[in-house]
Parts: C-alpha cells; structure tokens; sequence
C-alpha cells in the first residue's frame, strides 16, 4: 500500500510539472498546445537515448531531455507563431504524432545492442543510484529527486508569470492589439514560452523514462494530452497553484478508479473507456459551469 | 503499381476525406471555431449503421441514410447542451470544449462497442479489373456517393433560400441578421448538414475498410490538413483541399524522391529514396506545417 502511494505520488509530481508546462502555454500565454505528449515523449526518449548509449550520467539525461525538447517547443512554433490561436491546436496536435511516428519507426537509432527500440519499446533504462537503495525504499528517493524537480519548475515558472514577460503574456491572451501597441513583438514571445514550455514538459519526460525503466511510443498516445488539459482546466488556468490542484485531482481520480474492477464486476477494458469519458465529460462541464476552475486566477492591479 | 491506380486510389481517398471536411469547413465558417469533434460525428455515424446494418438487417444504403439523418440530430442536441452555450465565448474556449466532447464520444463508443474492428454485411467485394486497375463495386460507390454529395451541395448553396442564408450568415452575420435572417436556425441547419455529411464520409471509409472506435482521431489531422490547405471557412477550398490531399498521400508514398534529389540525373547518388509506409500520416502533418508556414490562408484563401 505504501509503496502504491509512493508510485501515485510520484506520477502526481511528474503530471504536475506537465500541468505547470500546459498552464504557462494555455493558461498564462492563451497557446492551445494539444500536443503536449511531444514534449513528454521527446523528454523520454532523448534521456534515455544519453543514459543508454552513450552511457551517460542521469543528470546529463535529464538536461538532454530538456534541452531537446526546448528545442523542438521552439521550432514547432516557428510557423504559428504569428498565426490565430485555432491553428495552434492542430499544428501542435500534428507536431506530438510526428514526433511519436518518429520513434515508433526509427528502431535503428538505438542499434543493433540489446536494446529494441521502435514498436517494442526500450527497456532496462538504468535509474539513477538503484544500487544505493533496496527494492522498497528506492521509489521513496525516486519521489524526493521528483519532488524537487516539481519544485524548482513551480519557482521557475512562477518567476516567469510574475516578471514583466508574464504580464505580456496576459495581455497577449487577451488579444494581440495591446501587447503589439505596446511595440511587444508577440511571435517572439510566443516562440520563448513554447520553449519553455517544451523544456518542462521534457523534464517531465526524463523523469518518467527514469522512474519506468522502460518506454514505448503506445506510452505517449494524444491521450495524455488530454489528461494534462483536464488538470489545467480543472485546476484553474492562469494559476500555478491550481496546475498543481488539477494535477493531484485528476491523478488521484484516474488512478483510484482503476481499482473500481474489484468492487464492480465490470470489464477493465470497458472500466478504462468509461474513465477517458470521464475526463471528456469533466472537460466540457467545466468548460460550460466553471470557467475559472477550482483555483481562480488572482487578479493582480499593476502601477 | 500503375500510375492509373494511384490516381484512383487518390480519389478515392479524396473523396471520404472531402465529405468530412466540408462539414468542419461549414461549422468554422459560422461560428469561427475548429470543431475537434467533428471527426466524431462521422463515427457516430459510422456505429448507428452498425446497428441497423448488422442488428437489425436493413441493407446499407438504407442504413447509411438513417444513421446521417440521426448523427445530425445529435450533433444539433450537443449544440443545444455545450455549443449554444459559449456562443461568446472565445475560439480557444470552444476548442477546448470541443476537444472533452470528442474524448467522451470516442470513449463511450469504445465503451459500447470494444476496440476490435467490426464490419458491415456487404459480402464479400469482388474486384472489377480494367485496363490494370483494380477497382472493387464498393470504391466506385464511394466516388459516386462524394460526387452527389458534392452536387447537392453546391445547389443547396446557391439555389436555395437556406444557402442564402448560409452564405449571407458566415459572411457577416450582424448584418445578416439585421437583414431578418434567423442565423440560430441557419447555425441548427448547418450543424445538421455537417454532421450527417461526415456521417456518410465515416460510413463510406468504414466500407473500404473496417469499423475503429479511434477512426475518428486517426483522420482528424488529415480533415484539418484538407480543409486548412484548401481554406478554412471556404466550402469549396474543403473540396479541394481533400483532392489535393489525398494525391499527396498516395503520390508521395508512390514517388522516388531519388530523381528530384540528384536533379534530374545531375548527381548519381541515392537514386532509391521513398517515404517509408510508415510515415503515411506524417504525411498530411507535414504538408499542414509547410502551408502554415507559407499560406495560411490557403489555396482559395478562406474567410480569416
């Protein structure tokens, strides 16, 4: 039991890091990102590809990840950036298949070793430290190292909301006039949150590769996607502390509901589509009753 | 394979898409949002012929006309229950509404129906063999069926009274309204026609190929990718766009890309290089990145 709760809480942190990604894009810059899941993915992948073929050290991963999926966050945004918000849902959506695409059919950049790659996935993906920490208590320090990237991303992210750069992206949410009267060039703007934005969602990620040991694209489906939107929805968007609410909300309602199979007789398959409907369900509810979400966005009175 | 049967393949695949993309065309040319549950109301459609088809016995034409009629009925509900609703409210809000519908829908259908790939009773499709091209009776429905669908609408748009009103609605629809046009019944007849049109699409690649619960997200990339390129809003740049698409995807898979790389016999070097099949679908995302890029308004340049 206890260590079913260290796994939830350390599936909660990485979400959460995903969900403060997902919020400074949509919630802070007013970026529709659906295709958050490229960022994680690419995150996974390129950590693991460092740490298993180049036989590189875990925190050489974990930057790896973010920095390549800063990247991409970047060049995806290359040509929306100057575009109406509509477009960004879809070219982001376009942008996380391609990216899994790309590992499902590129088996050959992990070689020929012992490592399969494409359809099969990449298994035994070293975690940092195992050997220091027995069979039980490693998960225990796995969530003290997620914890304190969850904490760090919060603090970053939240020195970006409350500088002078996050009150542009307000505005620039509100409608592109007043920040481009200001002479704020928005494209650019746009094209530095999406890196941002890319780099926490790679860490995210890494993290995720690590804690596994093994990943496979079926792992990044556009699903995901849509669970990080429910936590930023849910939470409340514009509000930090609300990514973090909707995170542990949501996690904690899709991972409990899992073991609803041993109290109902119902099919888990069955039991597993009726959760997605759910979140859809919850979605559109507070979409239409709830706007704001359970932690409201503070509304701040600049001089 | 011969050039002749890629071009069928082209059509065909043009028209299923044509069909889909009309109706998110229309919905964002009224009401100024892109509908990521559009693709779902083609597997709505999809399933209801199932059920009169498979359940209940009735042949599959008779099945594919009750299914658009009903999808459209549902599609007018879920604006009376969500869309109506956020009338005001901005594109990104509607959007992301749209995006929880389409989840709910997909799941629910997964739900009822599993995962595994059903099949309407069709019997089995003897193909027709001329000239080297292989065409079942079932692809030349599908041709057939988008090439009416596509008639009947242009007339609905320009010799009747209620395209007018479409037409009058998504150009400006203060004025249109001001002219005594009831735009909320234009908006329940264009859900209807969109709804009921990419029921039949859904139907019409259901028979080529099999039933998914997923089919919906497996095409939405490619129906945005269609309507984007032929521009948004514009009914006519769908149609275009989906027969621009869908040469694309099956030219490009086809095409050795070796000549253009060596110029024409200028260079001698990797004479072999295809789009591996694999990368099928990355084909509309890449073709959706470079118009962006270059024309966002598209082809016939749709209303922004």
């Amino acid at each position: 039991m206890l260590e079913y709760l260290a796994y939830l809480s350390i599936m909660t942190g990485i979400y959460g890091i995903l969900s403060l990604s997902l919020n400074l894009q949509y919630g802070f810059g007013g970026l529709a990102n659906f295709g958050q899941v490229g960022f994680f993915c690419l995150g996974a992948y390129t950590s693991t590809l460092i740490v298993v073929l180049v036989k590189g050290p875990f925190i050489l991963g974990l930057l790896g990840g973010i920095i390549a999926a800063g990247l991409f966050g970047w060049l995806i945004s290359i040509p929306t950036a100057n575009l109406k918000e509509d477009y960004w849902a879809i070219a982001t959506l376009a942008a996380a298949e391609i990216v899994r695409l790309f590992f499902l059919n590129e088996d050959w950049i992990f070689g020929k070793g012992p490592y399969h790659g494409g359809a099969f996935g990449i298994g035994g993906i070293p975690r940092p430290l195992q050997s220091w920490f027995s069979a039980t208590t490693y998960p225990f320090f796995y969530l003290c190292i997620v914890i304190l990237c969850l904490i760090v991303t919060y603090f970053v992210i939240r020195l970006v909301t409350d500088s002078p750069f996050g009150r542009v992206l307000k505005a620039m949410r509100e409608g592109d006039e007043l920040p481009l009267a200001m002479g704020k060039n928005v494209g650019k703007y746009r094209m530095k949150v999406m890196a941002l934005g890319g780099a926490t969602g790679g860490l995210a990620g890494s993290l995720v590769a690590h804690f596994w040991s093994f990943i496979d694209p079926y792992a990044f489906m556009p699903i995901e996607t849509f669970v990080v939107w429910a936590m930023v929805v849910v939470g409340g968007k514009g509000n930090n502390l609300g990514a973090l609410v909707g995170a542990i909300i949501i996690q904690f309602f899709y991972s409990s509901t899992q073991f609803l199979k041993d109290y109902i007789p119902i099919d888990p398959q069955v039991l597993a589509s009726l959760r997605m409907v759910l979140i859809g369900v919850l979605i559109v509810l507070v979409m239409l009753f709830m706007n704001e979400g359970l932690v409201k966005e503070r509304k701040r009175i600049y001089r | 394979m011969p050039v002749a049967q890629i071009i069928i393949n082209s059509i065909i695949r043009a028209s299923e898409l044509s069909l889909i993309a009309l109706g998110l065309t229309l919905v964002y040319g009224l009401l100024k949002f892109s509908n990521f549950a559009h693709t779902e109301y083609a597997v709505i459609g999809v399933y209801l012929a199932l059920i009169f088809n498979v359940y209940l016995g009735l042949d599959i034409f008779t099945s594919a006309l009750l299914s658009a009629v009903i999808t459209g009925f549902i599609a007018i509900s879920f604006d009376r229950m969500i869309f109506r609703r956020l009338r005001k409210s901005s594109a990104i809000v509607l959007s992301v509404t749209s995006l929880g519908l389409a989840i709910a829908v997909r799941n629910m259908i997964r739900a009822i129906w599993g995962a595994e790939p059903r099949s309407y009773t069709i019997g089995l499709q003897e193909p027709l063999i001329f000239f080297g091209i292989r065409l079942t009776p079932v692809q030349i429905w599908i041709i057939v069926t988008a090439a009416v669908f596509m008639v009947a609408f242009h007339l609905l748009l320009h010799k009747t009274k209620l395209g007018k009103a479409m037409r009058a609605s998504s150009d400006n629809p203060a004025l249109a309204q001001a002219s005594g046009i009831a735009t909320e019944k234009v908006v329940v007849w264009v859900w209807f026609i969109a709804s009921s049109f990419a029921a039949v699409g859904g139907i019409l690649i259901a028979l080529e190929t099999y039933l998914l619960p997923y089919m919906g997200f497996a095409i939405i990339i490619p129906v945005f990718c269609a309507t984007i390129l032929g521009g948004i809003g514009n009914p006519y740049g769908a149609m275009l766009g989906a027969l621009a698409l869908g040469f694309a995807e099956n030219f490009g898979l086809y095409l050795n890309f070796g000549n253009i790389f060596n110029l024409w016999g200028l260079f001698d070097v990797m004479k072999e290089i295809h789009i591996p099949t694999g990368y099928r679908d990355a084909i509309s995302f890449g073709i959706l990145i470079v118009i962006l890029l270059i024309r966002p308004s598209g082809i016939l340049g749709g209303r922004d």
